[in-house]
């Protein structure tokens, strides 16, 4: 039996039941950072995870609707940052698949990844909806720094999310990371896309 | 059950209007300030919402929305107002710090468009309810079973925080401390999390079996529960908005051709 491509279609239940779980995991991340007044935003643990068990069209799906909730619930600018949802989703999902979240190392390795895809998909959409800021208090510090040593304004925004989405993508991964790992054997098995058939003898 | 969706449930000509009408409303809204590239047309669309808003009474709603967003806002202007570059013109100076006209300008664009931006949104999202705006998504074709997972997530959420509220308190009558230097906050993140998500993701085989047990993954075409009710004010309002954006493209037009 063949291994599925990681880019099939085939959405089955446990794919889709898995995405409100995965959204609402986000939510709670975000919630608890909030609430724990951490200088992290930690609202994609959710994406990821969805994405190590189940492939880059889940995560990529989960990154979109997790947006649209936020739209409808929280703040309607939500709407727009999807596409960067999406990505991370995408870039999770493909990390996983080719095997590059099977440890602690990995794992961090893996977050600077992300956190590199979400700085380039979401700088352009900073520079166009706020000139370039972020809204985290330490990112924008940095930016002020950056225009007033008369920096370009991509190099500016550019650093302002990296330096909040390094420790933000890492610290979601190996969250990420460490629930799947605990995760009992009967749930991560609903997703395992090949075919193969396992024998006893 | 508490719900997370910003909708307020009231009886207005605008909580009638179908949700496309105010997608519509949205899209154009936003793009003919876009396409004229004067501040004029995103404050006169921000006037319009403001004015739909009253109508359908959802107006005070929008305040923690704004709140929000206003927070960044003001950074920006603080920030591109003193430190843009290219800033020549001071127009302010407090102390030492100098606010000049191109940077204060720039915010100010930025400032109107994300408030356009949010009230048209609101606009959708405060007078339109969740289940309506997916069974409208799922009559243009969209997979049922997409619009299940939308609408799961409404329900899902307040689930899962009424549990996380639930296992903070246990956690904490456990002599686990929240409050104080980062590191103990961070400590605390671990024990309260992993509850609620192995509680979720184990639930979620269940549902995934219970959905199957029910039909979800069959390839019947699926009916509706409601009726598709269109009114006269929702072509009306369609009409307009596409006599308005149809005006301000010939508009772009003779302004490119002068």
């Amino acid at each position: 039996m063949k291994k599925n491509s990681m880019w099939s279609l085939k959405l089955n239940t446990a794919s889709l039941v898995l995405i409100p779980a995965a959204v609402g995991i986000n939510y709670i991340g975000k919630l608890f950072a909030g609430a724990l007044k951490l200088p992290l935003w930690l609202d994609s643990i959710g994406t990821i995870l969805a994405a190590c068990l189940a492939g880059p069209v889940v995560g990529a799906l989960c990154g979109a609707i997790n947006n649209i909730i936020y739209g409808f619930t929280l703040d309607p600018v939500s709407f727009i940052y999807a596409v960067s949802s999406v990505c991370i989703g995408v870039a999770a999902g493909i990390l996983a698949y080719k095997g590059k979240i099977k440890g602690v190392v990995s794992a961090i390795l893996s977050g600077l990844v992300i956190a590199l895809v979400s700085t380039l998909i979401s700088t352009p959409i900073n520079i166009g909806m706020y000139g370039g800021q972020t809204g985290n208090l330490w990112g924008d510090a940095l930016f002020t720094w950056c225009t007033a040593s008369h920096l370009p304004i991509w190099l500016a925004s550019g650093l302002d999310e990296l330096v909040v989405d390094i420790p933000d993508k890492v610290a979601a991964t190996l969250i990420a990371f460490g629930i799947f790992k605990a995760l009992p054997k009967k749930l991560t098995i609903l997703y395992k896309n090949d075919q193969e058939v396992e024998s006893l003898d | 059950m508490k719900s997370i969706s910003l909708y307020q449930d009231k009886n207005t000509p605008v909580h009638k209007l179908d949700p496309l009408s105010k997608i519509l409303y949205i899209v154009v809204a936003n793009l003919i300030p876009v396409l004229l590239g004067n501040r004029i047309a995103t404050m006169a669309f921000i006037l319009i919402s403001i004015v739909i808003l009253t109508i359908g009474r959802v107006l005070k709603r929008t305040a923690p929305m704004l709140g929000f967003s206003g927070l960044v806002l003001i950074t920006v202007v603080i920030i591109q107002g003193i430190f843009r570059q290219g800033n020549a013109t001071p127009v302010l100076t407090l102390g030492s710090v100098v606010f000049y006209k191109e940077g204060l300008l720039f915010a100010l664009n930025i400032t109107l468009n994300v408030i356009n931006i949010l009230m048209s949104f609101s606009i959708l999202v405060l007078t339109t309810k969740p289940s309506d705006m997916v069974e409208t998504f799922v009559r243009l074709g969209l997979s049922p079973k997409i619009g299940y997972v939308m609408s799961s997530v409404f329900q899902i959420i307040p689930q899962m925080t009424e549990t996380m509220a639930t296992i903070t308190d246990a956690q904490r009558s456990r002599g686990m401390e929240t409050e104080g230097k980062l590191i103990t906050r961070l400590k605390a993140f671990f024990p309260l999390i992993s509850p609620v998500v192995m509680n979720s993701l184990i639930t979620t085989r269940e549902r995934a079996i219970a959905l199957e047990v029910r039909g979800f993954d069959s390839t019947q075409k699926k009916s509706f529960l409601s009726e598709l009710k269109k009114t006269r004010s929702d072509q009306i309002f369609k009409a307009a908005l596409i006599l308005v954006f149809i005006l301000s493209l010939v508009g772009r037009v003779l302004m490119w051709l002068k």
